[in-house]
């Protein structure tokens, strides 16, 4: 796993805010120090109000940046307060932001076909991966689930870099119906033990869970990111536990997500519900 | 120029804004996020003689102005202690108090034999919310006679500053902290978490995995000042105060109170820098209202006539 990069409290003004989708908004930051420090899977710590409601900061993937121009953005969906209060940003609003936080994807040196998955919000680290990967000039494939045709966003991030992600969504409403894990499946049984391709996931639990099923079926190596609920997002508070799959001695042992996560092995943790 | 400094019994610190165990790692953590020399001490997360795993997830819920937690004590144990995490926390320009928990006394005294010897350890703070596994479960500090019996046994193994940390869960705090006094701390922080619950109406489970948990930050800043009044008023002893401190307003009501120093706990979540900021801000406090030196301030609170 990649060290531990320098990370900063900034605060950052917003230069950007759109909805995307039903609900869910892209906000571009502008910070030259997280745009530079920041690595694929990593995340940052946002205190969506200037008071203290909600209290604590709210963890949001990098899902993509530009180190040159030095801006960042984040993905979110409206799920609760903080993250309609962020939907109300504009442009010229500053936040504080901690950030970049945690551990993000490792590529390995021997990785020649990277497979891309997300599940529903989980394709919010991936554009900034896929990036860094076909600048690698690795064969990136991206692989995208939703709900529904209104539920799916940055498709024209992956489109301006070549890549023509394969769309599954449960309603049939665009692409295949149902899980994009059939699209999937089809697929790794081609790759089936290649040793060079590796498989980079981010979603929901149960989505996760069936990611690292298909990782061990088809024997291609994967690593997932998980979202835990955190209180501080840097090794402080010790709230963000997962229980590690690969147990040391008697009892139980945990990992941090904030800090030895949020991008795991996938046969590292323990996927709860 | 205004003087920070502040004494707690036998302790002399350059400012009275410390971090509060367990809100604060082991000081590593927060590097580049804040500077940590600028506290007037660090306490550690509480240390045991074992190392703990800490308790299965969810460990914290959110809740309106503030957070429970159940984290089960998890840490490295004392020996990792001395030899991963106290270098660091040694060579930083501030003191140093190391935060036990135990499930005995004589866990504690066991703890302290492991630290005696380390040079650069400034006290120790007794988390005495640890439950007391020879009385049922019962905080070590929830009963006068229980809280006298632990600080007896460690006050024999060691010259360093004692520093009880008791619970709020109590009826008279003043008694417990009078039975710390009498067995001889040289001061008591006030106040650990307050016992609390919360439920998941979709699931009906408890949000946080072990059930009762520890609630901390602004909304139970009025009960530690509340747990501070009284020892002030009842009890000769240095007090720190802790609970819900996130600004200088905060730290100042506490001083006011009676406290001679205080923590910021899960206010360091949220804002790492927030210690630093109101070192600066009680300089300016005390400048702006023509105060020379900290005491002061200390328990200057004004009655009504
Ligand atoms: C490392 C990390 C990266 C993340 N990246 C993104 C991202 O890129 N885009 C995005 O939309 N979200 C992301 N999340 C989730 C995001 O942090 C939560 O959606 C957000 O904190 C909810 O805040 P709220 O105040 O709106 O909701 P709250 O009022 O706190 O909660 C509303 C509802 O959302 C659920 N919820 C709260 N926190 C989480 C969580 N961490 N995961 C899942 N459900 C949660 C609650 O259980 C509740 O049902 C990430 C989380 C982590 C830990
Ligand atoms: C996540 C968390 C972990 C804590 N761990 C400890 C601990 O290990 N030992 C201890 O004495 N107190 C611990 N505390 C209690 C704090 O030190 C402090 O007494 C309490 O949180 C009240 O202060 P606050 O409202 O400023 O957070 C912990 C608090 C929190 C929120
Ligand atoms: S969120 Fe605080 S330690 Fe991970």
């Amino acid at each position: 796993m990649s060290a531990l990069p320098s990370r900063a409290v900034c605060d950052c003004p917003v230069d950007a805010i759109t909805e995307v989708a039903d609900g869910t908004h892209l906000l571009r930051f502008r910070s030259p120090v997280i745009s530079n420090q920041s690595l694929p899977g990593q995340f940052v710590n946002i205190k969506v109000s200037g008071g203290q409601h909600p209290l604590l900061r709210r963890p949001f993937s990098v899902c993509r940046v530009n180190a040159r121009e030095g801006w960042f953005e984040v993905l979110w969906k409206v799920v609760g307060q903080g993250t309609a209060i962020m939907a109300q940003a504009r442009p010229g609003d500053t936040f504080s932001v901690i950030g970049p936080l945690g551990r993000g994807y490792t590529v390995p040196e021997s990785t020649r076909t990277a497979l891309l998955v997300g599940g529903g919000l989980g394709v919010a680290p991936l554009p900034f991966l896929a990036e860094n990967l076909a600048a690698a000039g690795t064969s990136v494939e991206v692989y995208v689930g939703a709900r529904s045709k209104g539920d799916l966003s940055m498709l024209e991030a992956f489109g301006s870099l070549g890549l023509e992600p394969v769309i599954a969504t449960e309603d049939g409403s665009v692409g295949a119906c149902g899980f994009v894990t059939a699209p999937l499946t089809t697929r790794l049984k081609e790759l089936q033990g290649a040793p060079d391709a590796h498989l980079f996931s981010c979603g929901p639990t149960g989505f996760l869970k069936a990611m690292t099923a298909l990782s061990k079926q088809y024997e291609i190596p994967g690593q997932i990111a998980i979202e835990t609920v955190m209180a501080c997002g840097f090794g402080i508070c010790v709230g963000c536990a997962v229980p590690a799959k690969r147990q040391v001695g008697t009892g139980r042992r945990y990992k941090l997500a904030c800090i030895d996560g949020p991008v795991f092995d996938s046969d590292e943790v323990e996927l709860d519900g | 120029m205004a003087d920070l400094t502040t004494t707690i019994g036998p302790l002399q610190l350059k400012n009275p804004v410390l971090v509060a165990s367990g809100t604060f790692g082991y000081g590593q953590e927060v590097v580049g996020l804040m500077d940590l020399n600028r506290l007037g001490a660090v306490v550690t997360k509480s240390v045991s003689l074992e190392p703990r795993p800490g308790n299965p997830p969810p460990r914290i819920c959110e809740l309106p102005g503030g957070m429970l937690n159940s984290i089960g004590l998890a840490n490295v144990g004392v020996e990792a202690f001395v030899e991963q995490k106290l270098p660091f926390l040694a060579a930083l320009d501030t003191k140093l108090i190391v935060n036990i928990a135990g499930r005995t006394p004589d866990d504690y005294v066991a703890v302290i034999h492991h630290l005696e010897d380390q040079p650069n350890i400034d006290g120790y703070e007794l988390n005495f919310s640890c439950p007391n596994v020879k009385k049922g479960g019962l905080e070590f500090s929830q009963d006068p006679t229980t809280t006298a019996g632990v600080v007896n046994v460690i006050r024999k193994q060691t010259q360093r500053p004692l520093i009880a940390k008791l619970t709020p869960n109590v009826t008279r705090i003043r008694e417990i902290a009078q039975a710390a006094a009498d067995g001889g701390v040289d001061a008591v922080s006030l106040i650990n978490t307050l016992v609390g619950f919360a439920v998941d109406v979709e699931t009906r489970r408890p949000r946080i995995h072990a059930g009762a948990a520890g609630y901390s930050g602004p909304a139970i800043k009025p009960v530690a000042l509340a747990k501070v009044l009284e020892v002030a008023e009842h009890v000769d002893i240095p007090i720190i105060g802790i609970g819900g401190i996130c600004n200088v307003t905060d730290a100042l009501e506490f001083l006011i109170t009676g406290a001679c120093a205080i923590q910021v706990g899960t206010a360091n979540f949220i804002d790492p820098g927030s210690a630093p900021r109101i070192v600066d801000e009680l300089e300016q406090y005390m400048n702006a209202h023509k105060l020379a030196a900290l005491p002061e301030l200390i328990g200057s609170l004004k009655k009504w006539s």
